[in-house]
């Protein structure tokens, strides 16, 4: 964000005076008229001393902003240094208007005198939704005293961000249907080193001594010891469907489109999950068919709200979505963020559900979404068409909830809480068959 | 340029359009009457400059009435002369405020103060001139040799200007 190209120039108010002022004197002196000196007198002087206030020094600036990586509603401060400024007596700097970035000042215009050993007044800057944003670029012009030499207005080039998606740090009490790793926080079936109290059985050996129970012990008349649930991790797998963005979005804080709350619900369940001690895969329908392995900690969460920042809507060309392998292992928990509008999608989650997965499908279409059309299109047709999909995605909807998926409206971090609780009294009852593939 | 003007903008744009308006008429009540026609063009013209100060419309407004001026008075030196300078001077003031940024971005108070005392300072040299000129009426010395003599001096400081040692001249890029 360096510039170096601009150099000053006469402005328009030096060559003004200059102007005026020197055909009132021409004037004056030609046809003998000594009161046009007075009237020009002021422009004169004014332009006399642009003139003597000529810069002698060429500045330099840079641009550079406090943050490199952003949460949707965070702001920074994109700072200008400048060199060479003994010349400079205004500043002014006006950012160049991007979506969803939100400037302070007002418009992103900034002017000031520039005072020695004070530095630039900082633009604050806030990018307003998540994805792939440009930050800090703006022009800048300096000017000289009496406004007889400006320099610029010069670009500056920003700074290409990843936007995160927000985060609601919310730690879930749900258990996962079917824990089946080493470690974590989901309360397993069978006893181990937890927390949870699990039943008062017989001393075996290899027991630890500090598990003996002495109150049962004497009453019994031989050792007792209490045992624990063994506490374990889940994989989860979220799969967000970006083939289309339904509804106009407005920024975090403002109207959201389908794919914004996709993205958010990702980030958060992601957060939400890594943070118990889960291990989280993502993978992404679109285009770019975005995909995070398993994996856990902050640096593969970081990993995953990069990933989703980087998402782009569109529908994938050389995969169909219904063959797409998940690469699922048994006791995955699945969570398709969708608002199934697509066929092969619903036939994916219906077989992910079918290998015995607990498969949990969360809806972000916003209650009264309406998609945007091309301009040429009939209002009326458009609302028909749209009507008729809606209808459509009922009819998948009830499909699946038949085929045992929940559908639940995406809620905040705590809409998996009770589907979560119902999947796990469901895993514990006995069946038959089952497996995952 | 209409929308999202500041209100600064908004006042400094009225002077832009004020100003021309009261260096042409202010001589109305001396019998110094502009033809309508030229008060029409100029008003017209200073509205476009007010959204426009960069524009060359700000200098010609101000050149057409420095010329009808110039064809006004002879050798007399009236008082009306300081308002039409002060006139003249408000417009430049205003139109090189606003270019310092585009209408979004508002008047900063200590550039419009600095500013405002520029203006009176710059405009003491036309009440020096005129005091001078009407000290010196009636003295005999010849109108041209005063006149030339006090377009010297102004001449010289433009000139001490634009020669004065610049030591970024010439610099390469």
């Amino acid at each position: 964000m360096i510039d170096a190209g601009s150099r000053w120039q006469l402005t328009g108010s030096l060559g003004r005076a200059l102007a005026v002022g020197g055909v009132g004197l021409a004037l004056a002196l030609a046809i003998g008229r000594p009161a046009l000196v007075v009237v020009v007198a002021p422009l004169v002087v004014a332009g006399a001393l642009g003139l003597v206030h000529k810069p002698t020094h060429e500045p330099m600036v840079y641009a550079s902003l406090a943050h490199l990586q952003l949460h949707e509603g965070q702001g920074t401060r994109s700072r200008l240094q400048a060199t060479g400024t003994e010349d400079v007596e205004h500043v002014a700097r006006v950012a160049s208007p991007q979506p969803y970035i939100a400037v302070h000042p007002h418009e992103g215009a900034l002017g000031h005198l520039l005072r020695p050993g004070e530095g630039v007044a900082p633009l604050e800057i806030s990018p307003r939704r998540w994805g792939r944003r440009l930050v800090g670029a703006e022009k800048v012009a300096l000017t000289s005293a009496w406004a007889g030499y400006r320099w610029g207005p010069t670009p500056l080039v920003g700074r290409e961000m990843s936007v995160l998606p927000t985060l609601t740090h919310f730690r879930a009490g749900g258990e996962a249907p079917q824990p089946i790793g080493l470690i974590g926080a989901h309360r397993s079936r069978r006893d181990g080193d937890g927390t949870e109290f699990s039943s008062i059985r017989a001393f075996h050996p290899g027991d630890r001594l500090r598990r003996i129970n002495w109150r049962v012990s004497l009453k019994e008349g031989s050792l007792h010891v209490e045992s624990t649930r063994a506490e374990e991790d889940a994989a989860v797998l979220l799969i967000v469907d970006a083939l289309a963005d339904y509804g106009m979005s407005g920024g975090v804080e403002s109207t959201d489109s389908s794919l914004d709350v996709t993205v958010r619900a990702a980030a958060a369940l992601a957060d939400q999950y890594v943070g118990g001690g889960d291990r989280v895969s993502l993978r992404v329908l679109s285009p770019g068919g975005e995909y995070v392995g398993y994996g856990t900690g902050t640096r593969h969460l970081r990993r995953i709200l990069i990933l989703l920042s980087n998402v782009r809507p569109g529908v994938p060309r050389d995969v169909a979505i219904d063959q797409i392998d998940f690469r699922t292992t048994a006791g995955t928990v699945v969570v398709v963020i969708s608002p199934m509008l697509s066929e092969p999608l619903a036939t994916a989650t219906v077989r992910l559900a079918r290998r015995g997965l607990p498969v949990i499908v969360i809806d972000p279409l916003p209650a009264g979404t309406i998609p945007s059309v091309h301009p040429d299109v009939d209002d009326e047709v458009a609302d028909l068409a749209w009507r008729m999909r809606l209808l459509d995605r009922s009819h998948l909807l009830a499909r699946l909830a038949s085929s045992g998926c929940p559908v639940v409206p995406w809620n905040g971090p705590r809409t998996l809480e009770e589907i979560l609780r119902r999947l796990a009294r469901r895993g514990q009852v006995p069946r038959v068959g089952g497996g995952a593939g | 340029m209409i929308r999202g003007a500041q209100r600064s903008v908004w006042v400094l744009r009225l002077v832009m359009v004020l100003g021309p308006a009261v260096a042409l008429l202010a001589g109305e009540g001396a019998g110094y009457t502009p033809p309508t026609v030229l008060i029409v063009v100029v008003l017209l013209g200073a509205l476009l400059a007010a959204l426009r100060p960069e524009h060359l419309s700000v200098t010609v407004i101000m050149g057409l009435v420095v010329f009808w001026w110039a064809l006004q008075l002879r050798s007399e030196m009236p008082g009306v002369v300081l308002v039409v300078a002060a006139g003249l001077m408000a417009t430049h003031v205003a139109a090189t405020l606003l270019s310092y940024g585009p209408p979004s971005l508002p008047l900063d108070p200590q550039l419009g103060l600095l500013w405002v005392a520029r203006g009176a300072l710059a405009w003491l040299a036309a009440l020096v001139v005129w005091v001078v000129a009407r000290v010196y009426t009636g003295h005999g010395t010849p109108s041209l040799f005063w006149l030339a003599g006090l377009a010297a001096v102004v001449v010289a400081a433009v000139v001490a200007g634009s020669t004065a040692p610049l030591h970024g001249e010439g610099r390469s890029r």
